[in-house]
């Protein structure tokens, strides 16, 4: 890897100075039941295209910000430290931002 | 609320006479290493994580805007303390080692930074550093835990250019 | 044998040098290279072929073919064509057996041919099975090119330099000469990087472009990175404006005995004459689509020009090289034979796009020009000259004819029969037999033999080359060597304020994460003994610490820990233990209250980086009014510990240090020796303890003074080995060590920590549903009968059946027994269950022990 991302404090950097944080979370606001916290724990979407994820200046100012970046081709679309309320990180790696990521009903 | 002083160096008092003594983090890997490099760790340095007011800023010796949260404020080692607690600072003296060098070359080979863009933060030598400009001396301040790994690089990077 | 002197040639014949091939000396002048010296000399035959041991004489003489590789200073794979002749250069040949001239393994070709088609070692050396290690190792011998001293020390120093321009330029070409000076002329910052074959880069740098040859541009990375191979130095370019001026490539003609020493391409022919002086051959015929600057430059050397062949106005049916011991004797073409020492022919020349399409370009077939071509280049890359596909070429393609090989591949040693056998095999996308055949993948990466693999494959298939298309382009474009790409290999790693004392008391270090840590002094067990019954020091500078202070600090920390925190008073300090939303654990430390709005919290020594981010995570997310400052690196450690431990903190503060002025789990700040600190009573290794906090600067004074003043009390340093022991008595956990990414604080066996009435924190859900569920298994302590000590990861054994897994375990020389961490079923976490746990082999009873082994009630700690 060796494309470069703009920190909202600091400007392009090469990739290397940052630490990814994964695709944005949503963290569910009321107690989830089984299948829901299975969603936000571990489903990912996992879009082959643009996607709003975490990224952290961790060698720079230490900010948190999010970018939206195509998977394909790494190409940084833009970069933002505005960060929604609902939008919660995880341990290992976030999930979408919707419910679209709770799995269909296994067929019986 | 606590003044944090175990954070600052320069509050040691002596007891029975002994004062006790400053190790800077690149004593021992700079001994031997010549005038081209020199150890700023002694400096009193402090770090605002948010926006500096500008009517305390004023008061400090020399403040290095890094990012909008982040300042860091350089002055003398005895004044940080109280420096500290009139911008509302943390004293970081004692948790960044600084070197000064010269040499843009030099620099190229450490850091992958945009040299006409400082000051900044980002990675030289492989960790986090901020680097400020003077024409063609600079100056790093780093996690003192790195001293031996930064001065250790940079000798080296000094010995390929030789 | 030299011609006179040619205008523009690069020799300087007033600097004459000599170096050696094979032993013997060879006389060059400056501006020669190694294989225009040597071909001076009357050297011929160059290389072996990789696979059948043909002679191969030269053929680009730019670099671009596999014919001229050697060893020179003991570097292997050298291309001798580009490579400088220094004087003093030990130059081999390699993959020979014997000389090249007389190489014994010519006789692969010979006789191998119909028995070793291409994959035939995965066809015929399969079985029996465990004899491919030896097939390995002959084949190992017989192909490859050159051989690496294993046993070689670093004798070249590679370095990295990272650079920055506005336009950068690759290629010395005329193009990219002309794009140089517009954008010079333009007022923009310029950088050309040439291999070192232009002959036109005099004067560039009075118009302030800056040239950088003889270097190569190893590939365009993502972000528009160009790391340039510039010899001893690996210059990693960000411009604003990359413009690609690699020019193109003669393509060869493939026809049987293409690969004869003589048969020439015509840039090398117009190199050994133009810029070495040198007469290629006695009597040339000439095939390719533009025939007079070839018949100029030969006639310029003296060489007789026998029969030319325009392919662009009559191209030929048939053309047939035929040779004696490997080199050219005559050619025949459509019927008619010349005799020739020198066949110099091409099919026309194909854009070296390779770069732009590294860059992002789309490279399309062109049948009018008959040639590859790159289109949509991406912003900021332009294409300069000839690469932009200027060029054109003719099919290339000839009738065999029996018992003569047409080479596709030199590198490889690929006919058009192999590659007629993959299509046959089904290996019908030009991706799939690329990798069954190894076209292009050799040394030339594709530059002479893409264009022809492809009309090869168009043509068996039926197809055509726009349909064919091409394979992926990737870097590295040019050969380059490894150690440029390894550098100087600094890792980052940390030292401790105290890592000079340490080293001078002799210490055994060891790694932990990036730093380095002390394990032991001497032995670990008489370490446990200071600890034990006097006293001991341990640096434990390397923790993580943190300063959370605000209005929120307490909320934002009952929002992270599943710990209850609003009751914690200012000056006290609680276990904590961070969880993921999963409910993993995650690190472990202590949080003290130092103020109402102010908490000081440490971290595992490995974690403290991580923890760091995951407070800024959230706190980025939360948006509470809280500031997060790290002082790890700001502040050394000391953990006094044992029963005398009381007694040498009394001796260095004015602190009231009483049990009851100084109680277990208080926070004090306060000078010690001098120095201020922050000290924190709690007891990782089970004695009276205090963990000394001071300013990284003074560490030293503070060492120094504990081990003067504590002398007569027995004081003593004792490392991580020692630590491991004593916690291990108590029953402490290490994060990372005793649990993994799957253990919960519950299993775990501290439910005591986590408060599931507070209304939210990070993994209450998780926790919730664990709590339910009840645990799967749990971490309890054992001991075992014997005397042995079992390895982290041995299996625990129930009923004869695998059940659990030992975490941790050491010989307590304080117990005189062997004990240790393990996860066990639920049914098993009661004291004094039996387990069995696999050793060496056999199976070691044990017992299980639910409470602390040392000091079960915690008397000593809370003394």
């Amino acid at each position: 890897m060796s494309f470069r991302l703009s920190c909202p404090s600091c400007g392009p950097r090469d990739v290397n100075e940052f630490a990814y944080g994964g695709e944005l979370a949503a963290r569910p606001q009321e107690r989830p039941d089984v299948r829901e916290l299975g969603s936000y724990l571990y489903f990912r979407a996992n879009v082959a295209g643009v996607q709003r994820e975490w990224w952290f200046h961790r060698l720079g100012c230490e900010l948190w910000f999010q970018a939206e970046r195509d998977t394909r081709t790494n190409e940084v679309l833009r970069t933002d430290a505005c960060v929604s309320e609902t939008q919660a990180p995880l341990a290992d790696g976030p999930v979408e931002p919707a419910d679209a990521a709770i799995p269909p009903e296994p067929a019986v | 609320m606590s003044d944090l002083a175990f954070l600052s160096p320069s509050l040691a008092s002596a007891v029975d006479g002994v004062s006790p003594r400053y190790r800077s983090p690149l004593e021992h890997a700079l001994a031997g290493a010549g005038d081209a490099l020199r150890d700023l760790s002694t400096l009193g340095k402090l770090e605002v994580r948010r926006e500096l007011d500008a009517a305390l800023e004023a008061g400090a010796p020399e403040v290095v805007r890094i990012a909008p949260n982040r300042t860091l404020v350089l002055c003398e080692a005895e004044a940080a303390p109280a420096l500290a607690a009139q911008l509302g600072a943390v004293d970081v003296s004692a948790a960044l080692a600084g070197l000064a060098l010269s040499g843009e070359r030099l620099m190229r080979r450490l850091t992958d930074l945009d040299l006409d863009g400082l000051p900044a933060m980002g990675a030289v030598a492989g960790i986090q550093c901020t680097v400020l400009r003077d024409e063609d001396e600079f100056r790093l301040f780093f996690a003192q835990e790195y001293g031996d790994h930064v001065a250790a690089v940079v000798l080296d990077a000094m010995a390929g250019l030789r | 044998m030299r011609l006179p002197a040619q205008p523009g040639e690069r020799l300087d014949r007033t600097r004459p040098l000599t170096f050696t091939f094979e032993g013997a000396t060879v006389e060059a002048f400056e501006g020669d290279t190694i294989a225009s010296a040597l071909y001076a000399g009357g050297r011929r035959v160059f290389s072996r072929s990789f696979k059948y041991h043909r002679p191969r004489g030269l053929l680009c003489c730019t670099g671009s073919c596999p014919n001229c590789l050697m060893q020179v200073d003991g570097a292997p794979g050298i291309r001798a064509c580009i490579e400088p002749a220094r004087a003093g250069a030990v130059v081999r040949a390699q993959n020979v057996l014997g000389s090249l001239d007389r190489d014994a393994l010519a006789v692969i070709g010979k006789i191998g041919g119909p028995f070793t088609p291409v994959g035939f070692y995965y066809r015929t050396m399969i079985r029996p099975r465990w004899a491919w290690p030896y097939y390995e190792k002959v084949l190992r011998n017989l192909a490859g090119l050159g051989r690496v001293d294993r046993h070689g020390r670093r004798t070249r120093r590679f370095d990295t330099e990272h650079r920055r321009t506005q336009v950068l330029v690759i290629g010395g070409s005329e193009g990219g000469v002309t794009a140089a000076r517009a954008a010079a002329a333009a007022g923009e910052q310029v950088v050309l990087v040439d291999e070192g074959l232009s002959l036109e880069l005099g004067g560039l740098d009075e118009l302030g472009i800056e040239v950088v040859a003889p270097a190569r541009a190893i590939g365009i990375y993502e972000g528009g990175l160009v790391p340039v191979d510039a010899g001893n130095v690996l210059l990693r370019f960000r411009a604003e404006r990359i413009v690609v001026a690699t020019g193109s490539l003669d393509q060869p003609l493939v026809f049987p005995g293409n690969d004869l020493v003589g048969v020439m391409l015509p840039n090398g022919i117009r190199r050994l004459v133009r810029e070495w002086a040198l007469r290629p051959g006695e009597r040339a015929v000439v095939i390719a689509p533009a025939v007079e600057p070839i018949v100029d430059d030969l006639r310029a050397a003296g060489t007789e020009v026998a029969r030319v062949f325009d392919l662009n106005e009559r191209p030929p049916k048939e053309i047939v090289a035929r040779g004696r011991k490997g080199r050219l004797a005559s050619v025949r073409v459509d019927g008619e034979t010349v005799a020739c020492d020198l066949l110099v022919m091409s099919s026309g020349r194909q854009p070296a796009y390779s770069l732009l399409a590294q860059a992002g370009a789309r490279i399309e077939y062109d049948a009018a020009t008959g040639i590859f071509v790159p289109r949509d280049l991406p912003a900021n890359v332009e294409a300069a000259g000839s690469v932009a596909g200027t060029s054109h070429a003719v099919p290339n393609l000839f009738p065999a004819s029996a018992g003569k090989r047409r080479f596709v591949c030199l590198c490889e040693d690929v006919t058009t029969k192999d590659v007629r056998r993959a299509i046959a095999e089904g290996f019908d996308s030009l991706e799939l037999a690329k990798r069954y055949t190894t076209v292009t993948m050799g040394p030339c990466q594709g530059r002479l033999c893409h264009l022809a693999s492809v009309r090869l494959y168009a043509r068996e298939t039926g197809s055509d080359e726009a349909a064919i298309g091409t394979t992926t382009a990737r870097p590295p474009w040019s050969p380059v060597t490894l150690g440029l790409l390894a550098g100087r290999g600094h890792e980052p790693v940390k030292h401790t304020s105290l890592h000079r004392r340490h080293e001078e008391l002799g210490a055994r270090m060891m790694w932990a994460g990036a730093w380095r840590r002390v394990h032991s002094y001497g032995d670990p067990a008489e370490e446990t003994r200071a600890v034990h019954r006097a006293v001991g020091v341990i640096d434990v500078s390397t923790l993580g610490k943190l300063v959370v202070s605000g209005p929120d600090a307490v909320a934002f920390l009952e929002r992270l820990y599943p710990n209850r925190f609003v009751d914690l008073k200012p000056g006290r300090i609680r276990y904590g233990v961070l969880g993921t939303d999963a409910g993993r654990i995650m690190d472990d430390g202590t949080i003290g209250r130092l103020s109402e709005q102010q908490l000081y919290v440490t971290t595992t020594s490995t974690g403290a980086e991580a923890v760091l981010e995951w407070f800024e995570w959230w706190n980025a997310v939360w948006r509470m009014d809280v500031e997060i400052v790290d002082v790890t690196g700001a502040l050394a450690a000391v953990n006094v510990a044992g029963p005398n431990a009381r007694e040498l903190l009394g001796r260095l503060t004015e602190l009231d240090v009483s049990p009851d002025g100084f109680r277990y789990l208080d926070l004090k700040e306060a000078p010690v020796a001098g120095t201020p600190c922050l000290l924190l009573r709690i007891g990782f290794v089970g004695e009276l303890g205090y963990e000394i906090h001071c300013p990284s600067p003074l560490a030293e004074h503070l060492w120094d003074t504990l081990l003067e003043r504590g002398a007569d009390l027995g004081v003593r340093p004792f490392g991580l080995e020692a630590q491991r022991i004593l916690r291990l008595e108590k029953q402490h956990i290490i994060v990372g060590q005793d649990t993994d990414s799957e253990s919960n604080a519950i299993d775990a066996g501290m439910p005591w920590i986590v408060k599931l009435d507070k209304e939210d924190f990070v993994g209450k859900w998780a926790l919730e549903h664990l709590q339910e569920r009840g645990p799967r298994e749990r971490l309890v302590g054992f001991e075992l009968d014997g005397a042995a000590v079992p390895a982290e990861g041995s299996q625990v054994v129930v009923a004869g059946r695998p059940a659990g897994r030992v975490t941790s375990a050491r010989w307590s020389d304080e117990l005189q027994r062997s004990i240790g961490l393990a996860w066990v079923p639920p049914a098993l976490a009661e004291e004094g269950s039996r387990l069995e746990i696999r050793l060496n082999g056999s199976l070691q009873p044990a017992v299980v022990r639910a409470r602390p082994f040392f000091d079960p009630e915690g008397t000593r700690l809370r003394s």
